[in-house]
């Protein structure tokens, strides 16, 4: 075998087998010494890390994409199902991005949950996500996918239950599961679709068989499944409410890897949707309006991790929205950029948070540009980065995306609302920023505020470097698949960088109203609909369960018990017989004048009938 | 059916409705009763003279002599209820009623 490849599939192979040495040290009964989790886990994921690099460059250098099946699992007579990973352009990309993120996050929560008695089963939950994050990525099989996927939902719920004495976290994590559940019926549809039309898992016969079909049907399941995983709207409210678990989860699940699953698996079946225009207009449209209303949630909310956690998934929006310009490959690069910076965001909250005693609403913060200035410049920096300021890591994703949405034909209204959500994501960066960073601390004195710890510096300095840096990284080092549009008039060029302006603009002017009284009685109503989620947790949540307990109360009680069982049943007997007996009953009173009527009735009829 | 007939049988019938329909005298009712004896009367009376059963030519006498009893115990009955009841309003008398 040549020796490149060779190389190229064994460090591959290499980095699985030393992700899940450390969780098979964990079947034994002895337990783990309580540094097990630095020197087995951490040192394992930056480990794999480095090795992953060798692929990678091996990637940038030559262009060299492998396929690696290994074992036929099981097989009927017609259908095959292998395990085979595919480790091409966007494998190959994500897997070192996300082993990078990993390290740092893993190092930040050696600190953070520094005092939890349990932090070993901490990080082995966390290693068990990345495995399946890691096999969901390089699936070359809708079944292999299906399992990384099931395997990153289960401990996504493992995982934001993690403080499970806290009613809150358990309704969280349980609606975190339901609203995947919802959407795993659109994947497995796709799969029974795929399995009994195209007779196969493999991505590949897939894309080659499925030229000549209609596939809208499959399509839509698989727009569903993302719609449940990247939290779209209509399957969104469980990633605001995810943020129950502890800050390392957030950073890790819901802002890098795990909400990127369902934007990753649309990447992958890409080729089957580049000709299907309605599942293309359904994904733009779903995705700016997931965009545009989840940064609307974004603007007024007070907890510093329901920011960070709506701006993530309007992020998510924005993915979708350039799944649905047909342009996966930007998408992919967004996904990549965007781990970065959401992450680092995520550090300095979860920094922030510790060091003012667990203070999590950013009107009790302030000031900090003083008291923890590392951390205010890498929340800024990270700020920047995610409203695409020029020449940071999401200033190449963000600025292509929004330059292919003006210069492609489609949807007015998408390219409104993701403009518009552009400036949004500016005005609420803006104020986390104001808020946190800026003016006096509204906190008190005593508050625990201490970066010198290096776990703690050391992460956020590495996640820092990679949102400056990685975008320029990766734009010069891959092959774009599709032309992009070079020409176009300069308004159209600047134009997300004027609406990010106009925003920032528009978050300081309000900022500096914030001590002073711009009219007498403040217009509540566009904060309520902000600030309650446009309320649709408020009536989905009540509603839903409400309308499924009447249902089954009408059928159980009403319909069956008292009504198929009782009343047609025995009562039917007394309730048709008691009107005859009663009427019956009523005749016979004993009155003279109704055995007479009788008489005289039954004397006249035979007179009548004789007569005639 | 000959006009005789249908008078006196029209004629016991009204009598009966009257018997039975009646709503505030016990009296209307006994008098609409010694409308049916005539009547009854009279029917006997046609029918032997029809049927040329001259046996039956006493029939008549006997129903007159009963119906007198008879209206003489009702009349005494009307007496013994404007007696015991104050007046012959029928609304009283339901007494089989409970």
């Amino acid at each position: 075998m040549h020796p490149t490849s060779l190389l190229m599939s064994s460090s591959l192979i290499l980095i699985l087998f030393l992700l899940t040495y450390p969780l098979l040290t964990t079947f034994t009964p002895n337990p783990k010494h309580s540094d097990w989790a630095l020197t087995h886990v951490k040192t394992a994921v930056k480990l794999a890390f480095f090795i992953s690099l060798l692929p990678l460059f091996i990637y940038f250098n030559e262009g060299l994409e492998v396929i690696i099946t290994n074992w036929n699992w099981m097989n009927t007579n017609t259908f095959d199902v292998n395990i085979s990973l595919k480790f091409d352009h966007y494998s190959i990309i994500f897997t070192p991005i996300a082993l990078y993120v990993t390290w740092s996050i893993l190092e930040f929560a050696s600190w953070y949950m520094h005092t939890d008695p349990y932090m070993n089963r901490f990080f082995k939950y966390l290693l068990t996500f990345l495995i399946a994050m890691i096999i969901l990525v390089t699936a070359n099989n809708m079944f292999q996918l299906f399992i990384g996927w099931e395997g990153v939902g289960i401990m996504s719920f493992l995982l934001i239950g993690w403080w499970y004495g806290r009613a809150d976290a358990n309704t969280a994590a349980l609606q975190a599961v339901l609203y995947n559940r919802v959407g795993d019926i659109g994947l497995i549809f796709t799969m029974a679709w795929m399995a009994t039309n195209l007779n196969s898992w493999e991505l590949q016969q897939m894309f080659a068989t499925a030229k000549d079909f209609d596939l809208t049907f499959p399509l839509l399941g698989l727009i569903i499944a993302a719609t449940g995983k990247s939290a779209q709207f209509g399957l969104h409210p469980w990633l605001p409410s995810a943020m129950e678990g502890p800050t390392p989860v957030s950073a890790l699940l819901h802002s890098s890897t795990m909400v990127v699953a369902g934007i990753f698996l649309l990447i992958r079946t890409s080729p089957l949707m580049e000709s299907n225009q309605t599942a293309l207009t359904i994904c733009l449209c779903l995705g700016a309006l997931t965009t545009l209303f989840t940064a609307t949630c974004a603007l007024t909310q007070n907890d510093i991790k329901k920011i960070v956690a709506f701006s993530t998934s309007s992020q998510l929006g924005l993915m979708m929205v350039t799944i649905g310009l047909n342009q996966p490959q930007l998408a992919f690069l967004h996904i990549c950029t965007h781990a970065f910076f959401k992450a680092m965001l995520f550090l300095c909250s979860g920094s922030i948070i510790h060091s003012l005693n667990d203070e999590q609403d950013i009107r009790k913060m302030g000031g900090l540009h003083n008291l923890a200035p590392f951390t205010s410049s890498c929340l800024t920096i990270g700020s920047l980065a995610l409203t695409g300021t020029p020449f940071l890591a999401g200033f190449f994703s963000k600025d292509a995306i929004i330059e292919a949405l003006n210069t492609s034909h489609l949807n007015a209204w998408a390219l409104t609302l993701t403009l518009l959500a552009t400036s949004f994501t500016a005005i609420y960066s803006m104020r986390v920023v104001f808020f946190v960073v800026m003016g006096h601390p509204r906190f008190n004195s005593l508050s625990p505020i201490n970066e010198n710890n290096p776990a703690v510096i050391n992460p956020i300095k590495r996640l820092a470097w990679g949102s400056i840096i990685a975008g320029l990284l990766i734009t010069s080092n891959i092959l774009p698949l599709k032309t992009p549009v070079m020409t176009m008039p300069p308004l159209l060029k600047l134009a997300a960088l004027a609406v990010t302006i106009l925003g920032l603009l528009t978050a300081l002017e309000l900022a500096f109203l914030t001590n002073k009284q711009f009219k007498p009685t403040p217009k509540l109503t566009p904060h309520h609909f902000s600030n309650m989620l446009g309320f649709f947790p408020s009536i989905i949540h009540r509603l839903t369960p409400k309308l499924s307990l009447i249902l089954g109360q009408t059928i159980a009680t009403q319909m069956i018990d008292q009504i198929w069982l009782e009343k047609t049943g025995p009562k039917a007997i007394a309730s048709a017989n008691l009107p005859l007996v009663s009427t019956t009953s009523n005749i016979q009173q004993g009155m003279i004048k109704t055995y007479l009527s009788l008489f005289l009735l039954t004397l006249s009829l035979m007179v009548l009938l004789v007569i005639y | 059916m000959s006009p005789v007939h249908f008078a006196f049988s029209s004629t016991f019938i009204l009598g009966l409705t009257g018997l039975t329909l009646h709503r505030y005298h016990l009296l209307s009712a006994l008098l609409c009763l010694e409308g049916m004896m005539l009547s009854l009367f009279i029917a006997l009376s046609l029918w032997t003279l029809q049927l040329d059963s001259t046996s039956f030519s006493a029939s008549p006498m006997l129903l007159l002599a009963f119906s007198a009893c008879e209206a003489s115990a009702g009349l005494a009955l009307l007496v013994a209820t404007a007696r015991t009841h104050g007046s012959d309003r029928l609304q009283n008398l339901n007494l089989l009623q409970c």
